[in-house]
């Protein structure tokens, strides 16, 4: 077989050192922040006898922020999630300590079920508030207002509660707890090291990766079966049990609770920390908050409008000229020099084959069970009418081919089958189980594969992070460590042999070619164990060679693996090669569906195409 | 009732001609300038200028449109062009905008509250019912605003070239329009816009450096269920801002005061396309 | 209350060698019988700074909103402030010290507040505080001067019963402020039903509950009361719900600022003519506004029109201090200089800076100021005099009616 040409020559570049496995390269990851952690835990721990009693006073607060900074962080430098509403969590900690105190009285039991309450509100807003935002086509800078939202409508409660939440005062100098200074200071900052050092484990595990993922290209991984805005809520809830955490600490150190601890002002201050101490990286946001919060208590008093207008002016040239925050930009300088003395290894791992899950269907051409059924299908925009009362079915082993002009709906067809609120009539079932009114990752969940016409890969993730990505619905991805072995299925395994990937594991998908990117996402679409696999144009814009490779892995799919394959195709050369039957599509409805000679040797195809020659594969991309 | 209905379609006006600038800007730009509070508070001063210097009240508001479509043009030049590609850091920057904005406004101007000349005083008898004059006027002045808008877009090259922009801007810049050109004046426009609603704002409200902030919340939302159509920001205008009325007389203004927000989450969560046609 | 939170040894110097009323690590200035105080404070294990060394001075904090809703009046509030400390010095001082000032922004706000209060009172360790707050920033400080066991005198109007040890008040709260404008629209006026505005947060909402329940109590009747979020300004639909109750007379109690403002003009603007007391109006705002608050009632413990010499001296000292960046003194300023000196009477009383005597002697010392005679004598809170005045043409306010020696009744019965 030959192998796909053209590698980045960045790509082989980073090869030449020997590389590294993901289990040790983060067990050296764990390592160096185990190291930080300590050194940061001892310095807390002789704070109180090295600064004086006002800077321990602001540094307690500085570290609460801090820890929801960090939070902050994992959701929108890591996941992409815009949150202006960490505040709204915050404070419904603070208030949770604050009313309990106040109205009922401190005791054992009542600390531990405010802070338990409060966690428990905190945690459901969270995920209501995920529910909204998360939810299927809802705009992604949807989760941005609703957050500020959050904020808004959470004051105007505070104000409103009257006596009971002390409205715009606030509740103050209620009993609380019997711990010194020093001791709030320890609490607090071993709280904050602890929120960064479990942050850090968490993005640098596999599921670390899958909230990578999410931000690169959410669309792929639902596609791949991934409820991402189920992770996305659990993810917000997560957050809020932390900033709910912190606003209790706070209610409870300070012995205040005052509304404006939830307002979005102090929502936006917690994203311009993250942004100026550095998106992604975590100890720049942590840094960050405690510092700029540390210096402005000492500035603030003397310049307190000048102060504020620093800020603005800095945050402003920060967005703009460094966007990936002041942190990186003064660290890296220091890293460079440490990778001349260490150069970066790059990081791979094992192909293993997976245990099939499917017994497979009997290997007979086109002798399956009836793998897809579509019924009356029809979709319309307006008065539009896409397509027209599509019927046909397919078996396992099967490879239909749809063809037709541009514009006679092959694409939206694909579109219908993968997406259950694509089609406006008819009836979608896979393997018998229809699919309903099911968002995209819910039908994939039900055997459904799926390859876009242009490649849709993760750009900023390796070859071998990509598949483990794909793999994430069937073998649950770890919170705290890394897997060296990727367990592919044969077909994927087939697809990353013969194509080169086997030895560009550890090759940033950026870096690969065309046809390196569309190999990767067919072989992530079938380690998602499909049954049946919706492609749309696999080879527009391949080379010949490439193209081969693709038609090759194709037959045997369906031959030796007994899957059901949709391909939407222009190349008629291609089709004729590798179809076991054949679709014509026109102005939205089935022209003509037979085998492979009746319809090529048809007079209407012919007619369809006039003026259209046959190259059309050409064009497409 | 008469006094319901006129607190509702003059209430729509105010709101439309708050976030007619937003809209034309995430329109072309599909940014969301946080700053729109900012060029707001900017036409209120315009307008305290013009007060101080005795001059003709009805001179605040050609001057704020011009002072904001400057300031407009110069930010989207030095922080917003640079950032085209990363919409998401765009209302980050512009929010940053705001902040330094309220600074030099209060250093400048102090921060205590202060008042301009009203060009027009006291009630007029409509429909059977002693109104706001100042409220009539505005919403003529909203009608007007939209009009001309929609005929600018309609009716002149830029509008037209501003249209192919809206629609997709990739195709137009192939046509070899230059969408870069189009983003700048746009900008400028929707900012002078916004001045040009602050100074408007202030015969009936108060001027003071923050003065921006509450309405910014409402104009985002409205535009948020608007998409990119003057047609549905005058339709939200309308039952968001008249819902706001509603449950501000016969619930409580606290809640009334939330119903925009919390309408314009709850649409965009049933039918993410908003008020406008999907 | 107080909390119960620990015991002075965690309170004090956190496990430092130092003596707790120097900045840590520095020595500068430090006398041998400052050492030798503090050495003996460490012994107790309590944080009191007790003795004064000769050429140390006395300090006062003056955490105040620079920044935030506040801005607009703490420039008038220092300014008192510094008229005040500027006089005592000039007089000799306190028991032969000179007393300094420290102001602290606070943001107007419950976090900037705590920040400010932990500034003043750990990090400059103020003897005293003495300053006028939002309520949000009141309270989020009394905690802190309860850890500091700081003397505060609070010295602006506020919606009543905040009670610490260490807290004492000199201005008004709603038992003073009220009846003025009530008594006088009803025995004066004639009104009998009364519409109630105010802005949603604490010092509104615990105005009118006041009001409502003066109103009820002397027979008056409410026909509507309606509340506006704090920083909203548009009072169409509450004008439209007054229009519609045609009440005899209307009392508002709103934010300052914006709110405040806004409400007389859409009043006006709207063509509504009816009996108007503004219980959060001060005088340079009715200035600021114009005719529009013409014949506003208003009822405070202090106007630069109240007619009497120290008032005048008071306003004299003012101006040539500051000349032309003279602020208008107010009724959140004014009281900021009384307390100064009642401060001052109450140290020199005690004779000693010592907190806890100077605290004994605080609700016995009196001062008569340009408000007239203010002692703190009722539960931590002062009967003052109150003036009833009308905002006239031209936006000054006429004094129409003083009620002397207004207590302010049962604010904290379990502070003796």
């Amino acid at each position: 077989m030959p192998q796909m040409p053209r590698r980045e020559i960045r790509a082989a570049e980073e090869f030449r050192g020997a590389s590294r496995l993901p289990s040790e390269e983060f067990r050296r990851e764990i390592g160096r922040v185990g190291m930080l952690a300590v050194a940061a835990l001892v310095l807390i721990g002789i704070g109180p006898w090295a600064l004086g009693q006002y800077s321990v006073d602001i540094l307690i607060r500085s570290f609460l922020y801090g820890a929801i900074a960090v939070t902050l962080d994992i959701l929108w430098g890591y996941t992409g999630i815009l949150s202006f509403g960490q505040s709204a969590f915050f404070v419904i900690g603070a208030y949770a300590c604050g009313l309990t105190f106040v109205h009922i009285g401190l005791t054992p039991f009542t600390a531990l079920g405010a802070l338990v309450g409060g966690v428990a509100v905190a945690a459901l807003v969270g995920a209501l508030v995920g529910w909204l935002a998360f939810g299927y086509g809802v705009p992604a800078l949807y989760i941005s207002i609703a957050t500020l939202v959050l904020c808004v409508v959470m004051v105007q409660v505070l104000y409103s509660g009257g006596v009971y939440t002390g409205s715009s005062s606030g509740l103050s100098g209620f009993d609380t707890f019997d711990v010194s200074m020093a001791g709030w200071f320890w609490i607090a900052g071993a709280a904050l090291v602890l929120v960064v050092a479990l942050g850090w484990i968490l993005v640098r595990s596999d599921a670390g990766r899958l909230l990578v993922s999410i931000r690169e290209n959410e669309q792929r991984c639902k596609y791949f079966g991934l409820a991402t805005g189920r992770i996305k809520m659990q993810l917000l809830a997560g957050s809020a049990i932390v900033a709910a955490l912190a606003g209790y600490a706070y209610a409870g150190y300070t012995d205040v609770v005052a509304p404006d601890l939830g307002g979005f002002q102090f929502g936006t201050e917690l994203v311009i920390w993250v942004a100026l101490g550095g998106r992604g990286t975590l100890l720049g946001p942590a840094c960050a908050a405690v510092l700029i919060d540390f210096v402005s208590a000492y500035l603030s008093g003397s310049l307190p409008f000048v102060w504020q207008l620093i800020v603005g002016v800095v945050f402003i040239a920060v967005i703009v000229v460094m966007p990936r925050g002041l942190g990186p930009a003064l660290a890296s300088p220091v890293r460079r020099a440490w990778r001349r003395k260490a150069p970066a290894r790059p990081v791979t791992a094992r192909l293993r084959p997976a245990e099939e899950r499917n017994a497979a269907a009997e290997p007979a051409f086109g002798g399956g069970p009836t793998a897809i059924e579509i019924t009356h299908l029809s979709r319309r925009y307006g008065s539009l009418h896409v397509l027209e009362d599509i019927s046909f079915s397919a078996r396992g082993g099967e490879l239909v081919s749809l063809v037709g002009p541009n514009g006679a709906g092959k694409t939206t067809l694909i579109r219908c089958i993968s997406d259950g609120r694509e089609r406006t009539s008819g009836r979608v079932a896979i393997e018998g189980h229809g699919i309903g009114r099911s968002a995209p990752e819910y039908c994939a969940r039900l055997g459904l594969g799926r390859k876009f016409q242009t490649p849709n890969v993760f750009e900023a993730l390796t070859v071998a992070e990509s598949l483990r990505i794909a793999r994430a619905r069937i073998e649950r991805p770890s919170f705290w460590r890394c897997d060296d072995a990727i367990r592919l299925p044969e077909a994927a395994m087939q697809v990353v042999r013969t194509t080169g990937l086997a030895e560009q594991l550890a090759t940033r998908v950026r870096h690969l070619s065309h046809g390196g990117k569309q190999a990767l996402e067919l072989a992530m679409v079938l380690a998602t164990e499909p049954r049946v696999l919706l492609l749309d144009e696999p080879t527009a814009g391949l080379t010949k060679p490439e193209r081969t490779v693709i038609g090759k892995v194709l037959v045997d799919l369906v031959q030796r693996h007994g899957l059901c394959v949709l391909l939407v195709e222009h190349d008629l050369e291609f089709v004729r090669e590798i179809s076991s039957r054949i679709i014509v599509l026109h102005q939205g409805r089935i022209v003509l569906d037979g085998n492979v000679e009746d319809v090529v040797s048809s007079e209407l195809v012919r007619t369809i195409y006039v003026g259209e020659p046959q190259a059309i594969g050409e064009e497409a991309g | 009732m008469t006094s319901l209905l006129l607190d509702i379609v003059t209430t729509a006006g105010i709101l439309f001609a708050v976030s007619v600038g937003l809209l034309i800007v995430f329109g072309v730009q599909k940014i969301i300038n946080f700053a729109h509070g900012a060029f707001l508070t900017i036409g209120g001063y315009t307008s305290l200028v013009v007060t101080h210097f005795h001059l003709d009240p009805w001179l605040a508001e050609p001057l704020a449109l011009i002072s904001g479509a400057v300031f407009g043009a110069a930010v989207e030049r030095i922080i917003v062009r640079p950032l085209y590609r990363r919409p998401l850091d765009a209302i980050l920057a512009t929010w940053g905008l705001a902040i330094v904005v309220v600074q030099l406004i209060t250093i400048g101007f102090g921060r205590g509250v202060q008042f301009v000349q009203s060009p027009v005083a006291g009630a007029t008898r409509v429909l059977g019912t002693d109104y706001s004059l100042y409220r009539l006027i505005f919403l003529a002045i909203a009608i007007a605003i939209g009009i001309a808008i929609a005929a600018a877009l309609q009716g002149t090259r830029l509008g037209l070239v501003a249209r192919a922009v809206i629609m997709n801007e990739d195709l137009a810049r192939g046509l070899g329009i230059n969408s870069d050109l189009v983003r700048f004046a746009t900008f400028s426009v929707g900012a002078g816009l916004a001045s040009l609603a602050g100074a408007l704002l202030t015969p009936l409200l108060s001027v003071d450096p923050i003065m921006g902030v509450p309405w910014l919340l409402n104009a985002f939302m409205l535009v948020m269920v608007s998409g990119t159509s003057l047609v549905s920001l005058a339709l939200a205008c309308l039952v968001l801002g008249g819902a706001q009325v509603v449950v501000s007389s016969y619930g409580s203004p606290v809640l009334g005061g939330l119903t925009i927000v919390v309408l314009a989450a709850i649409v965009l969560r049933v039918r993410p396309a908003g008020f406008a046609r999907a | 209350m107080p909390r119960t939170r620990s015991n002075a040894a965690s309170e004090g110097p956190i496990l430092s060698a130092m003596p707790p009323e120097m900045p840590q690590g520095m020595f500068r200035g430090m006398s041998r019988g400052m050492m030798a105080a503090g050495t003996f404070a460490l012994l107790l294990g309590a944080f009191v700074p007790t003795a004064l060394a000769a050429d140390d001075t006395i300090s006062i904090g003056v955490p105040v909103g620079l920044s935030g809703a506040n801005s607009v009046v703490a420039p008038s509030v220092v300014q008192a402030a510094e008229l005040a400390v500027a006089e005592i010095n000039a007089q000799g001082g306190v028991l032969g010290h000179k007393l300094t000032l420290d102001v602290a922004d606070d943001g107007s706000g419950a976090d900037g507040a705590v920040k400010a209060f932990d500034s003043l009172v750990f990090r400059q360790h103020v003897n005293a505080l003495i300053s006028m707050e939002t309520s949000a920033a009141r309270n989020a400080g009394l905690p802190v001067v309860a850890r500091g066991r700081t003397p505060f005198i609070y010295t602006s109007y506020y919606e009543g019963r905040s009670c610490s040890p260490y807290l004492y008040v000199d201005a008004w709260v709603p038992e003073q402020q009220v009846p003025p404008v009530i008594d006088y629209f009803m025995e004066d006026k004639g009104a009998k039903t009364f519409f109630l505005v105010g802005s949603d947060y604490a010092f509104g909402r615990g105005m009118l509950d006041f009001t409502r329940k003066y109103i009820l109590a002397h027979g008056g009747k409410i026909v509507g009361e309606e509340y506006l979020p704090m920083d909203a300004s548009d009072w169409t639909p509450v004008l439209s719900k007054l229009r519609a109750a045609h009440p005899d007379a209307l009392v508002s109690s709103t934010a300052g600022g914006a709110p405040n403002v806004t409400l007389t003009k859409q009043l006006r603007g709207a063509g509504i003519n009816v009996l108007f007391g503004n219980l959060a109006e001060d005088e340079g705002t009715a200035k600021a506004i114009g005719p529009d608050a013409a014949g506003t009632y208003l009822s405070q413990s202090y106007f630069t029109g109240i007619d009497n010499p120290k008032n005048k001296a008071f306003i004299a000292a003012l101006q040539k201090m500051f000349g032309a960046n003279m602020k208008t003194p107010n009724d959140l300023s004014e009281p900021e200089y009384d307390g100064i000196y009642l401060y001052k009477e109450a140290v020199e009383k005690a004779g000693s800076i010592n907190p806890h005597k100077v605290l004994a002697e605080l609700p016995l010392v009196r001062f008569d100021g340009p408000r007239g005679v203010v002692q703190m004598s009722v539960q931590h809170h002062a009967p003052l005099t109150m003036y009833l005045g009308e905002v006239q043409a031209d936006g000054s306010v006429k004094v129409i009616q003083s009620f002397p020696n207004v207590s302010p009744g049962d604010q904290c019965p379990n502070l003796k």
